[in-house]
């Protein structure tokens, strides 16, 4: 029998994240097969509800990455993207959905070795805690 | 509180007075009546009383004849003044100079909707006036002649009382706000009222109407606000931590939620929810039938619709940074969740890590509208870990 694997949606911008995991993949870098790739223009451009469904949906974990402070391509996305958040995750916590779930990181589109770190913590973190059952409760 | 209404007073001007005779309500109908025919605006902002009794509505008019059928404290609040405002002015500043009378909530959502580019106050004057509560709607509607004398005793004490809100009991924002006149009446002897100017047009339309000078009420005005404000700070401490109780975790947050029929009421009465369609009622929202059954063979079982928590997290998510905190939706709630005791407690926490306060005055930027480069390194924290495991690589 096939144990559990974690299912993480990474919500990736376009500019950098994604770039940077595009990176991984040419320099054949190994990192988790956990993960499924949503690209976004800018990390600015994730709305919490994004977050919010995907647990809903039934993914185990999410993370969210942008540009570097300073980096974002459209100069403050990221910056807004960060205040949005730091909304988010107390409330993720109130709802009792574990921090760990819901991860932000940087990533630019050089750090290939970076990403594959970023996501194998994450497929960890996630595995450690198991399957979510929050957001949809069981009966 | 009391400083800040100082500060805003030197800007402003000096305080005028009414003396008793009339009563608060005779006194501010006939000041607005003033004002009109003074030129000063023209139109007027205020409720009436609906034909059937139960209720009341915003109702615009230049007509100072009907001044006198006008209701200025209402005992209730069916529609958030924020929302009147808006209809007026969400495409451009409105054609008319309208005097907006509305209690300190509703133009504290003003000033939010004005921020989030959906009211102009360019051409508005808005007024507000110490607010001792509003009383249920639903009591409201099953018995408005008891509610309405339950009402004008909430007024001469200033204090909600047993059918008020919950939302009101907690408010600390009851009297002066960022308004351009205000109108000051608890604790004043003989139903005597203070008129407080409150912004440069406020006082530019108040001067021209030779009232009297009121700093002497000040002081007896200005100590049974604080003494009101520390009752009502009182209260709010207890139920925000009742509050906290009651939703923590996953199943407190359930439990509280658990028999919400899924009505969006609360949205739709809620002022400062704005947009045309929310995510929430369309149909991206509905989660796909084939997920459905997936999450259900995985869990053993799921709640059907299963949006519950998910649909009052998302709307904490994008507006407790605006919540006035008025209680309009736990007003509107058929099943009488306490829905305002948890949106205020978020509101306050999430408020206060942006150090930003709600319905504060225009010129304030909204937290999502600014930030700092250095700030908030915890969101990302695991950046860090994940950078110190990842450097004996590089
Ligand atoms: S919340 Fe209640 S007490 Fe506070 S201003 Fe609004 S109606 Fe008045
Ligand atoms: S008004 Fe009450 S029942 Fe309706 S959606 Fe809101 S909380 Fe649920």
């Amino acid at each position: 029998m096939s144990e559990w694997q974690p299912r993480i949606l990474a919500i990736l911008c376009n500019w950098c994240s994604y770039a940077g995991a595009d990176l991984a993949g040419v320099s054949r870098i190994q990192y988790p097969p956990n993960i499924r790739v949503v690209r976004v223009p800018c990390s600015g451009r994730v709305d919490p509800l994004f977050i919010l469904k995907s647990l809903q949906a039934g993914f185990d974990g999410v993370l969210v990455s942008g540009c570097h402070p300073g980096d974002c391509h459209y100069i403050s996305g990221n910056y807004v993207a960060r205040r949005r958040f730091a909304i988010l995750k107390p409330l993720l916590e109130f709802v009792g959905i574990e921090p760990d779930r819901v991860q932000f990181s940087w990533i630019s589109a050089g750090e290939g070795e970076r990403f594959a770190t970023v996501v194998t913590k994450v497929v960890e973190d996630v595995r450690k805690l198991g399957p979510s059952k929050r957001i949809v409760k069981k009966a | 509180m009391i400083s800040g209404e100082e500060e805003r007073m030197d800007a402003a001007g000096i305080p005028y007075m009414i003396r008793p005779g009339k009563g608060p309500e005779g006194s501010v109908l006939d000041l607005l009546g003033q004002l009109i025919g003074s030129g000063g605006a023209d139109a007027l902002l205020l409720p009436f009383r609906v034909p059937s009794g139960d209720s009341f509505a915003w109702i615009m008019f230049s007509d100072v004849s009907l001044l006198k059928d006008a209701v200025p404290f209402p005992a209730t609040m069916p529609v958030q003044g924020g929302r009147a405002l808006r209809s007026l002015t969400r495409k451009e500043k409105g054609k008319l100079r309208i005097i907006a009378l509305m209690r300190p909530c509703e133009i504290r959502a003003g000033m939010e909707l004005s921020k989030l580019g959906q009211v102009n106050t360019e051409n508005l004057i808005l007024a507000s006036y110490d607010c001792p509560g509003a009383v249920k709607l639903e009591d409201y509607v099953a018995d408005p002649v008891s509610c309405d004398s339950a009402h004008s005793e909430m007024r001469s004490r200033g204090e909600p009382s047993g059918n008020a809100r919950s939302a009101c009991s907690t408010c600390v924002d009851f009297s002066m706000v960022d308004a351009d006149i205000h109108f000051g009446y608890f604790g004043i002897k003989d139903g005597g009222m203070l008129v407080l100017p409150g912004s440069p047009a406020g006082r530019a339309l108040l001067e021209g109407l030779n009232l009297e000078e009121g700093r002497g009420l000040l002081p007896q005005w200005e100590a049974e606000i604080s003494r009101l404000a520390e009752r009502r700070a009182a209260t709010r401490e207890e139920t925000f931590r009742e509050t906290a109780e009651r939703i923590s975790g996953f199943d407190g947050m359930l439990a509280t939620f658990s028999n919400c029929i899924g009505c969006h009421n609360c949205q739709s009465a809620c002022p400062i929810c704005y947009c045309r369609l929310c995510y929430f009622d369309s149909e991206v929202s509905r989660t796909d039938p084939e997920a459905l059954i997936t999450a259900a063979e995985k869990r053993g079982g799921i709640s059907i619709p299963p949006d519950r928590i998910m649909f009052h997290t998302g709307r904490l998510a994008h507006m407790s940074l605006s919540c006035v905190s008025c209680g309009q939706c736990s007003d509107a709630c058929p099943v009488s969740i306490p829905v305002a005791d948890v949106f205020s407690f978020v509101a306050e926490r999430t408020q206060r890590a942006f150090d930003y306060k709600s319905g504060r005055s225009d010129g304030e930027a909204l937290p999502l509208r600014r930030f700092l480069k250095n700030e908030l390194d915890g969101v990302h924290e695991m950046v860090k870990d994940a950078e110190s495991e990842a450097s004996p690589n590089e």
